[in-house]
Order: structure tokens, then sequence, then C-alpha cells
């Protein structure tokens, strides 16, 4: 029998009827269509699955979808803003960080995690920041340079003068 | 860090812009599904959910070896939420990539082959009720003796693996000499001689292989597949389903990863199909993990051995090589891998004489195929291997004994392969100045050292799998009145680009801004054929087919605008967007307007373009054909190493890499197939393996116990790109996607030994392996760099 | 997919509620459900749920109900505190905040060490401390999916009666792979013990016992709430050494702890080492005492220490990973631990 479930997902407030036993990846993927987040081994090892759980990254693969209720998912759905990519998403893009693209949601979701709690981080940060994010088509190369690239951009964006005056 | 190094003036071969000027060409582009990618809506096979989508299972053989006695689905069938079962009596027609061997049923008939042979399949109202369906049906198994090597499976004939086979267990046999190899080791001053061992690895790409059939009402049945290779696929689905080929329609949605894992038809393909067929409803089938694991078709092991004579002056005499293959279950591509396996060694030196002795033999364990460098990785590492040990012997730098024996451009290999642009040596010099070689060989502190490799690769095979005499690849181009320029084409996006670099080619040629191209591709209702994501052949022939596309509606826009402005056509250039005559500054129009005017001469716009290749590049020998291809890429590794005498455990710092593309058509996309290359053989050098134990199960079917590189684990990578120029690619452009894989494990085999002095022969170099070849020097009581 | 079984769910506020429904769960009675159903079956607790999820997947537990812990809300489960000179750290405080957290990393730098050298990111954000203590002992024959099982035969720790590791053995050999477990038996740390019949404190090292498929002394429906890490002396010198094949992601497959408490003049007033990623139970390397005590840890110390370790460890072959590789490298790892101790401030 499936049971509700209620949690905000993107900013939007759901309710959901999942299995019992389901995952919070099936429920995103099947539930409610978030395709994004990515299956790849099913049981922690790959991090294509990476979503943020109350601003954390976690496995959503491993996560009970029951035991998300009351609680902030973030998915790669949800990372633009407006129509806008986020500084991650326009490096990415820019500087080839994504090949076939299909760990790339759970990528962009820790170095996400990562520029939220440290927007200047050396290359050395990053490279553990996605350490449990397997790329099988880059060797990484391009997608430390994107992080590197966007926290900068995030850096710079967060250190200007907010309001804008004219001068 | 990346450097670009161009060899002199890039840019012969086919495509405008006289090799200077180029709009989209040569720049960073972004990826035309690069925005879709990054936002989570490129839309994989798995990501496809149909209404009424039920879900299916196959059901795995426990047993490495055993015949069928009976197969019992009743209560399968009957339990609640099943909508078919099916078994291998359903699908009684053998395929087989080759048309040469097709040794294998999608489900098994008489006899499993391997663990995770498929024997039975499921579709049911959701994947847990498949699972709990897949347990109700009964099997009779008879267990057969199982065959798990190769020395096992040869002197065992009796115990045949695969049933198809013409003799015992050989799959493939293959021997080719080439000059007078015994004269030329009699004749050498130096010759080394050892033997390697590849142990083989699998593609493991993220995306696990996916399927979903669907039979519309109007007969139609569609199969979405996470391929590589839709044409083939098509092909194999018809002769299986014995219908019609026009009656099927194949899509490959966006794919998570291929690298040689998805270029055949698979279980799951024909399984979707049968099963949409008996329900009337799509059915899906993902693969788990550990299916993946079994459908494998990964790199042979490999157990080589070579001699290599050469004379005091480093110059080679002769190179003999007798090569086993293990091939697991199947035939696969087998064929072609066993030719590899010594065709592809002709470049990048010059061999005065040539033999190689290949044997494929059938094991049964998942069976293997083409992985990324396909049949040439594990020979190159063998071999250059051989090459820095001869060099230890006749006392030569071994960038200078490589360089002294480069073949050299527009000239032909010991086994007769035309070989036309050749930036081997710009190679070789990228990585000696980038890495600091001349400061490091020889000369870092004990447990450091630096190690180099070559290698070359083929720019597509010239001859497609199944003979015959059409196009190898297609563009067709809408043009239409608004600007927009739609390409159709057959080829497949793995995550490679190719899409986009045919964007790149059809906004340079017309004109027109890269947002304005669109692209549709591997839809065999929709494009033309193109044979596939194999080989690294689709920059070279659907590169120059879209050139041959653009070329009919470039001159009709160009004679539309020649007319309006009164010049002459050749003065009309269209680039940037904009249709203009250069010099006449009122003479510009937007280049919608160019084609509205050339729409209203000529009728509605469009173009067709094709490529095949040239039939004078190889010998006419028997397998003259295999490995030949119309032009050949060129790669050069430096490794750094590091090596911890106490526990073995090796520490790759970086990688240069260098590599001869011909051109690069997006700096940023090769550099991407390059590190990736690197990437993947570091892997293979360090990490990957796949023991089996003596039931024939695969100890450890995951991506836990198959150790991928992480960020942490993989070095840094340098590319250093060169541009060769080849007279036939699209703007003279080459392959990048697997030559620059090969040279990886050498080099860092060789940077082992520049660090410590043991010289690991075995893949990989896992910690015992190495700290076991440490002590076998201590105990000889050699000394390296002053260490014992 | 690897479907995870039909499993009842509750997330109690209370541990009260949290025991109870485990203690009825551990001695087989009925646990109600939420909607006053009453159902049986067995009853396992889950908090980041990063070892246990993939077992289920794997079918290598049954279970009908799971009860999260995440959402109690006793404060003695979450966090790090200083009581009497002892530190608490909460079973229910993530790997990350563990490895994070200033107090920890102030007082038991080479334990928050440890902790940050597990598993991912996200394994870390996930996975608890008292999670990672109790980590269910891992084997090469058990960590498998059912198919991959059913082809082998099965094993003694999961629907078996052969052992694949040591044939013929009576016991089962799956090694402790936790990280936590080692350090924590070398600090001499212990665990606090809630059920539903009280409330005991036991040293992490009696937590742990040597048989795999029991490898906690808990009763059933016992839950490990808090841990407790004695204070360290003044000249305490503590190292942590795993070898694993990955930097991130993976196991150790051998792991050592070393803590050694040094008099003002540097000699050794005691030394625990422990070994672990062996069998169930780390290894606390015995004998050391005579070996240096009273004396400073020099080069002739560490060669002694090193040769008793290796006399006592021998890996098995219940991971991929080369046991007698593994072997050879128990002198190799207890000789870098303890030069990192020694010079650690």
């Amino acid at each position: 029998m499936k049971e509700s479930v209620r949690f905000v997902v993107n900013g939007d407030p759901v309710e959901v009827l999942v299995e019992p036993g389901a995952t919070l990846l099936e429920c995103l993927r099947q539930d409610l269509g978030l395709t994004g987040s990515k299956q790849g081994c099913d049981k922690g090892d790959c991090g294509a699955c990476t979503v943020l759980l109350d601003g954390r990254a976690v496995l959503a693969c491993l996560v009970l979808a029951r035991s998300v209720e009351g609680r902030r998912v973030t998915t790669v759905e949800g990372l633009a803003e407006a129509g806008r990519l986020h500084p991650l998403q326009e490096a990415f893009d820019t500087q080839g960080a994504a090949q076939c693209g299909f760990c790339t949601p759970g990528m962009l979701m820790s170095a996400c995690a990562l520029i939220e709690e440290n927007d200047q981080p050396s290359r050395q940060d990053v490279r553990e920041a996605l350490s449990g994010n397997l790329c099988r088509c880059t060797g990484y190369t391009k997608i430390l340079d994107a992080v590197v690239k966007a926290a900068g951009e995030v850096h710079q964006a967060r250190a200007a003068p907010k309001g804008g005056g004219k001068p | 860090m990346t450097g670009r190094r161009p060899v002199g003036p890039a840019g012969p071969g086919p495509g405008s812009g006289e090799g200077a000027a180029f709009s989209v060409i040569g720049k960073r582009n972004r990826k035309v599904d690069g925005r879709r990618k990054v936002t989570g809506q490129s839309i994989f096979t798995d990501d496809l959910q149909p209404a009424r989508l039920l879900h299916g299972k196959i059901l795995r053989s426990p047993h490495a070896h055993a015949r069928i006695r009976s197969i019992d689905t009743r209560r399968a069938a009957a339990h609640p939420g099943v909508h078919a079962v099916i078994t291998g009596r359903d699908l009684p027609v053998a395929y087989g990539i080759i048309p040469w061997t097709r040794d294998e049923y999608p489900l098994a008939i008489d006899k499993v082959l391997y663990v995770g042979d498929g024997v039975a399949a499921v579709a049911a109202d959701d994947e847990r009720t498949a699972e709990a369906a897949l347990a109700l049906i009964e099997i009779d198994y008879q267990v057969l003796p199982a065959v798990l090597t190769v020395e096992d499976a040869l002197a065992h004939p009796e115990n045949q693996v695969n049933t198809f086979s013409a003799k015992g267990n050989v799959s493939k046999q293959v021997r080719l000499t080439f000059g007078d190899v015994e004269g030329g080791l009699a004749g050498a001053e130096v010759v080394v001689e050892d033997t390697w061992f590849h142990a083989g690895s699998t593609h493991a790409a993220i995306e696990p292989h996916c399927a979903v059939g669907d039979l519309g009402a109007d007969g139609i049945l569609t199969v979405h597949s996470s391929t590589q290779v839709p044409h083939y696929l098509h092909r194999e689905l018809s002769r299986v389903l014995e219908l019609p080929i026009d009656r099927i329609r194949v899509i490959q949605p966006a794919v998570g990863g291929g690298f040689g894992g998805k270029s055949e038809p698979f279980d799951l393909e024909f399984a979707v199909a049968k099963l949409s067929c008996l329900t009337g409803r799509p059915v899906k089938i993902l693969y788990t993990r550990e299916e993946v694991f079994a459908a494998h078709r990964g790199r042979h092991p490999m157990l080589m051995t070579y001699q290599v004579g050469a004379r005091r002056d480093g110059m080679l005499t002769a190179v003999k090589a007798r090569i086993l293959i293990d091939g697991g279950a199947h035939s696969s591509f087998g064929l072609v891998t066993t030719y590899y396996s010594g065709q592809l060694l002709g470049a990048p030196y010059r061999l005065p004489a040539y033999e190689f002795d290949s044997t494929r033999v059938f094991t049964n364990k998942p069976s293997c195929g083409p992985k990324r460098g396909h049949g040439s990785v594990q020979p190159r590492f063998a071999f250059e291997c051989a090459l820095d040990m001869l060099a230890e012997r006749v006392a030569l730098d071994p960038i200078e004994l490589r360089r002294r024996n480069v073949l050299g451009a527009d000239t032909r290999t010991v086994n007769e392969f035309r070989v036309t642009s050749n930036g081997f040596l710009e190679c070789l010099a990228g990585v000696e100045r980038a890495s600091g070689w001349k400061e490091k060989f020889r000369q870092l502190p004990f447990g450091r050292g630096v190690g180099v490799a070559g290698s070359t690769y083929i720019s597509g095979t010239n001859y497609p799998i199944y003979p015959n005499e059409m196009p190898q690849s297609a563009v067709q181009l809408k043009v239409d009145r608004s600007g927009r320029v739609t390409v159709f084409a057959g080829v497949s996006d793995i995550g490679q680009g190719c899409d986009s670099v045919l964007a790149y080619i059809v906004a340079e040629e017309l004109g027109v801004a890269l947002d304005s191209i669109r692209v549709v591709t591997a839809d065999t209702d929709l494009t033309p054929v193109d044979l596939g994501a194999y080989s690294s052949r689709i920059t070279f022939m659907a590169g120059n087919a879209a050139i041959a596309a653009c070329a009919g509606v470039k001159r009709r826009i160009q004679d539309a605008m020649a007319q309006a402005w009164s010049v002459p056509p050749g003065q009309v250039r269209l680039a940037d967007g904009f249709a203009t005559a250069p010099g006449t500054p009122s003479h510009a129009v937007p280049i919608a307007e160019a084609f509205q005017a050339a729409e209203a001469r000529f009728g509605t716009l469009g173009g067709v373009g094709s490529y095949n290749t040239p039939k004078d590049v190889h010998g006419s020998y028997r397998g003259a054909t295999i490995g030949a291809s119309p032009a050949y890429s060129f790669s050069a590794h430096v490794a750094e190493v590091e090596v911890d005498d106490q526990t073995g455990q090796v520490r790759v710092k970086k990688i240069w890499v260098a590599h001869d593309c011909g051109r690069a058509l997006n700096p940023m996309l090769v550099e991407g197939q390059m590190e990736g290359s690197a990437a993947m053989g570091f892997g293979e050098a360090l990490f990957e393996e796949q023991p089996y134990d003596e039931r024939g199960l695969h100890r450890g079917p995951s991506l836990l116990d198959y150790p991928l590189a992480t960020t942490l684990d993989t070095p840094e990578l340098e590319s250093i790109i060169v541009e060769s120029g080849d007279r036939e690619g699209p703007y003279g452009a080459k392959e990048a996607g697997e030559g620059p894989l090969h040279p990886s494990i050498p080099a860092i085999a060789n940077a082992i030994h520049d660090a410590v002095g043991v010289r690991l022969t075995r893949l990989p170099f896992l910690p015992p392996r190495v700290l076991a070849a440490l002590e076998t020097r201590r105990q000889a009581g050699l000394s390296w760099k002053g260490r014992r | 997919m690897l479907p995870l079984p039909p499993i009842r769910y509750l997330a109690p506020k209370r541990l009260r509620d949290a025991l109870e429904l485990l203690e009825q769960g551990g001695r087989g009675r009925t646990a109600p459900d939420g909607d006053g159903a009453q159902r049986r079956g067995p009853v396992l607790p889950i908090a980041g749920g990063t070892d246990l999820v993939p077992n289920l997947k794997h079918r290598l537990l049954d279970v009908e109900l799971l009860v999260d812990l995440t959402r109690i809300e006793e404060p003695h489960l979450r966090g790090v505190r200083e009581v009497a000179g002892h530190l608490h750290v909460g079973a229910l405080t993530s790997l990350a905040a563990a490895a994070a957290d200033p107090l920890l990393r102030q007082r038991h730098p080479t334990l928050a060490g440890a902790y940050r050298q597990i598993g991912s990111p996200q394994l870390r954000n996930m996975g608890t401390v008292g999670g990672n203590l109790c980590l269910d002992t891992r084997c090469t024959y058990f960590n498998q999916t059912a198919f991959w099982r059913a082809a082998l035969g099965h094993c003694l720790k999961r629907k078996g009666t052969t052992c694949h590791v040591v044939p013929g053995a009576r016991g089962c050999v799956a090694a402790c792979s936790s990280d936590g477990a080692a350090l924590l038996t070398a600090l001499g740390a212990e665990a606090r013990v809630e059920g539903v019949a009280g409330d005991r404190w036991i040293p992490v090292e009696s937590l742990l016992q040597s048989e795999g498929r029991r490898h906690l002394a808990l009763l059933p429906g016992e839950l490990v709430t808090e841990l407790r890490v004695p204070a360290a002396p003044p000249g305490r010198r503590a190292a942590y050494e795993k070898l694993r094949m990955r930097e991130a992601i993976d196991f150790p497959v051998l792991s050592v702890a070393a803590v050694a408490d040094l008099a003002p003049g540097g000699a050794c007033r005691s030394l625990r080492v422990v070994v672990s990623a062996l069998s169930a139970r780390p290894r606390v390397v015995t004998g050391l005492g005579d070996l240096v005590e009273g004396r400073p840890l020099d080069d002739a110390a560490l060669e002694r220490v090193a040769a008793q370790a290796y006399r006592q460890c021998h890996p098995l072959a219940n991971m991929t990973a080369d046991p007698a590789w593994r072997r050879a490298m128990v002198p190799v790892l207890v000789r870098r631990a303890l030069r990192r101790a020694m010079e650690a401030r």
C-alpha cells in the first residue's frame, strides 16, 4: 500500500504517494518526473543520483522516500533560476565539462554544495568535494576547471556591493 | 593547462575557409546539447516514461556452463501483474555483429555460456513485480564443466563453449608475415624478448544499458535504445524478430557513455521488442549494474610475447608477436579484434619486417568485444614497453629511439596500409618539451620517474561490417527561409560531441550562426544511414558528408546573391550570419535573406552529401582490409609517477598527452577526448581488472569492486594538440577519441621503471605486483639510482 | 533498479518510542503500525542508511519495519560536547559534522581526520558516527546481490552453511570495515547502549565481537546512542593509517590506529596499536608493554612493535585485495602510524 510523503522540491511543496521501500531517487524520477537525477549503480557507488537534502549532498538512491518528510530537496532541475543557468551550469557548458552528461547532474549538485560553503576553493578542494562522483568520459580535468571558474564568478557576485546604485 | 602546437599550415582537406579565416571551426564553441545536459533536460533512454509502460526483467543463468533441460514459465505467467514471459524459443534466430560469426541467441536456447547469460524475460506492471515473477520460473540445468582459461579452452576442445565454433574452442586465428622476419631477427644486434599480459577491462559507462520497445497500432515497432550503433541494431532487430526492416524504427536517445560497450545488439533490445509485440504495450528494460558487467564486450585479456630486433643504433630490424586472446563466450567483434591485435602495430614506427600470430579462444565468461582502442591497446602496451627495454639496451634516450624509427607521412606501413598525414614527431617533441623530459629522465630521485610511449589509431574502418558499396555516412540538410538549417544524420552522439561537430561544419559552410542549426540524429525513420559510433569514424566520415551536403546549397545561395549584386558567385561570402561580398560594404544581408533569394530562384533548398572511403589504401592479401583506414591519428604521452617502495602503490602525478588529430574542429572537444582517453588508460594501468572465481563468477560486478578512478586518484592531464592537416579529413581533421588512450599504459609502465627500476609486464599494476617486482630486484641485489 | 523489499517505516521523535519498537521487533513480538495494525517481522534501526540500504537492496537482511532514528529529538544523540573532560559524540552526528567539529578536531584530531577520510562527501553527509561504529562486517562473498550469492551457493553469514574465505570454518570472518572502530578502540572509547530495560556504558573494545554474524554485543532492541572518548592526557600521540584502492569511496583493506602516551621526557608510558579490516573485530596488538614502556619510541622500538603486529595479524581472503600483501603491509602501516604519531603535536 502506498504511503504519502510531503516535502519541498526545488522550492515547490509536493505530496507524493510512494511505494513502501521506494527510494528518493525512484520518487523523483518516476513519481515527480524529475529525471535529471540519474541512476548509475543504485547502491551508492557512483554519485550520479546526488541531490541536495536540506542543502547537503546526498545519494538519492540510498535515501528512503518516506524519510524526506518535511525536508527540502534540490535537484539539477532546480539549479537554474528563471531560465538563467546557474554559474556552475554555464561553466560546465562553456568549459566542456559535460561529455555524455550522465554524471553531470550529480557532479553539479556536489559542486553546488561545495560552492555554497566555500566560493574560493582550491583545485584540491574541488577534487575532494567531487570525489564521490564518478565520471567515465572526461578524466575530470574540465570538470575541475569548470567548478573553479564558476566558484570565482559566484565569489565575485557575492563580493559585489548589493543594490547597484549608479556612481 | 592546455596548449596547441600547430604543425605548419594546417588545413588541406575538404571544406572551405582556405586554411585561415574560419568563423566556427577551430573555436571553443559550446556543444549543441550542452545546455540541455547541464540542466537535466537531456532525455536518456531510462528517462522515457510512455503511458502504459511495462517493465521487463531478464532471468539469468547462475552457472557458467550448463545445458538447459527444461524451462517452466507457467507460474510466472500466471503471477498477478505479469503480462508476458518469453524464453529463447521465442527468439530462435542466431545473431552476431559480424555477419560471419552469428553465434549468439537473444536468450539462451539449449545451453548457457556464462554466469549472467539471459534465459527468459518477463514484462510486468513494474520492476518489483517483474522481479518477483522471475523467481517463479523453473529451470532444470545440467551443469557442464566450465572452461575459464585460454589454456583450458585449447587443451579441451571437447568441452566446447560455443557450439557455433568450427574448431573446438578456437574463435579465430590469424597469422600474417610481412618481410623477412627471421632474417631481421637473426641479423639484429639486439633482440628484446618478453611476455606481457593485459588483463582486459570493461567500459563501465555510468549509464547502464536501457531499451524501450513499443509496437504501435500502425504495426510500426519503435525501439529506443542506449546504443552506439542504431543502424546495425535496426538490421539485427529485423533479422531476429523476422519483421520487415521498414516496419522497425530505432531511435537512440542521449547515451550516457559508450566506449564500445554499446556497439552491438544486446539481449534487452530483442526482449523489449518481442515483449512489446506480445503485449501491445511499451516495455522497458534497464540493466542493473551487475547485468552491465555480464553484458561486458570489454577489452580482451591478451597474453603477448614479442621479439623485437634492432641494430646498435636503435633502428628496428624485425618484430615478431605471438598473442593469445581470451574472447569469452561469443565472437562479438572478435574476428576484427584478432586482426587488430596485429594489424595496428604498423605505425608510428617503420617496421622492416613484421609477423604476428594471434589466436582468440572461447571461454565460459562474459563475451569480450571492442573497448576504446579496440584490439590495439594491449599490443601497444607490450610493444612500447619492449621499445623502452630496447632503448635501455642500446643506451639511447627512449624518445630518441622512437624518433629514429619514425614512419613518416605519405607512405605505406609494412603491412601495406596507406598513411597520409603524420604528426608523430611533433607529438614526441611536444611531450618532451612540456614534461621537462630532459631534466627528468633518469634524473629524478629513486621512487620518481617519467616514461614515454607513442601510438597510432584509425580514423574509421575502411569497410562497413556487412559488405556493401553504399556510403558509410550521409547527411541531409533542410534549409529554411527563416535562416535555420536542420541537419539530419544517422550519427550516434554518445558524449563525444559528433552532433556538435556536424553543427560546426554546417554553420561554417553556410555562414549560419550556431544557434540557428538544429541537429536531428540517430533515428532510422528520419536520418540517413551512418554506421555508428565505433572505430573513431564519425568526424572523418560524417564530417566529409556534411561538407558535401552543404556544397550544393552554398552554390545556389552564392549564385542567387551573385545575381542580385552582379558579382561573380565566388565573391559571395557566407559567414557569421551574413551573406557579403567583401569589398562592397553595401553588399551585406542577413543570411535568412540570402536563403530566401536562393529559395525564390531555385525552389526549396536542401542538400544531401555522403562519404565513402577510398579503396586503394591497403594491400590485397587476405585480411589486408582490416585495420585499413582513410587516415591515422598519432599520439605520444609522457607520464610522471611516484612509487611507494614500501607498499607498492603507484601514484601518477601527471600525464602530458600530445595528439595529432589533423585539425581540431573544436579544441575543447578534442582536449576532452584526449583527457578522457588518457584517464581511461590510466585506470586500466593501475586499477581495473575482472577476476573470476573457479565457478566463472565475476568477483565484483559493481562500481564499488570495479574501481573507476575518482577525482582524487586521477592525475593532472595536459593536452597538446598537434595539427598535421590531413588532405582527406574534413578541414584536415582526423580522430581524437581512441588514439590517445593507447600510450597511457606503457608510458606509466615505463615511468615505473624509471622510478624504481622494475619492468612490470602484467596489468593492472596493483600494489602487490609492484611490490613483488621490487622484492625480486632486491633479492637479486640490483641497485637503481643508487638505491637497493 | 535494485528494488527494496516492501518495508514499513516509522520515524519516532522520542528515543523511548524507538527503543520500544526495536525491543518488540527484537523479541519477535508484533510491532504496532502507525495505524494500529499488527504485523510480525524483524525491526531494524536506520539512520544514514549508507550501509543498511545497499545491504537491504542485496537482500542481506530480513526486515519488516524500519525505525528511522533521525527524527529523535533527545539532544545527547547529536553533536559533540565536553563532559568532565571527556568528549561525548552523539551517535546521530553525521560523519561530516564530526570531521568538521571544532572541539573534536582540537581534542582528538586523529579521530576527526579518520572520519574525514571515510567514503565520499555524500556518504559522510549521510552516514553517522553511530552507524559507522556499528557498520555490518563486510566480505567479498557476502556484499553481493541476491543473484550473485545464489550463483555462489550462499555463505555462512547469510542463508548458507559454508564459509568461502576459510573453508570448513564454523565462524564468520567478515571484516570490520569501520574506520571509527579501530581508532575508538585504540582511544579507549566507550559506547552508551540504551534499551527499554536500561542504559549502560561499555568499552568499544567489548562492544565489537569476533563473530562476523553477530559482531556487536548488543541485546535485542538495544541501540548505541553516544560515544565517550576519554580525555587525552598530556603527551598523547595518535595516528591512523589506512590502505585502500582509491583515495575515496573505498572501504579500508587494512587499517592501523596507534595511540601512545609519552612521559615528559619522551619515554613511552603506554602504547595501544589496533589493526583492523582483518576479520570481524579490530585486533588490539598485545604484549606491547614489555616492548616499549618506559623507553623512547625510537626506530628500534618501532621495529619491535611492527614485528609484534605482524606476528599477530593475519588478513584473510575476505576481500579481493591480496591477503599476503595485506599481511606484508601490517608492519609498514604500523611503522607509518607510529612515525606520524610521533611527528604530530
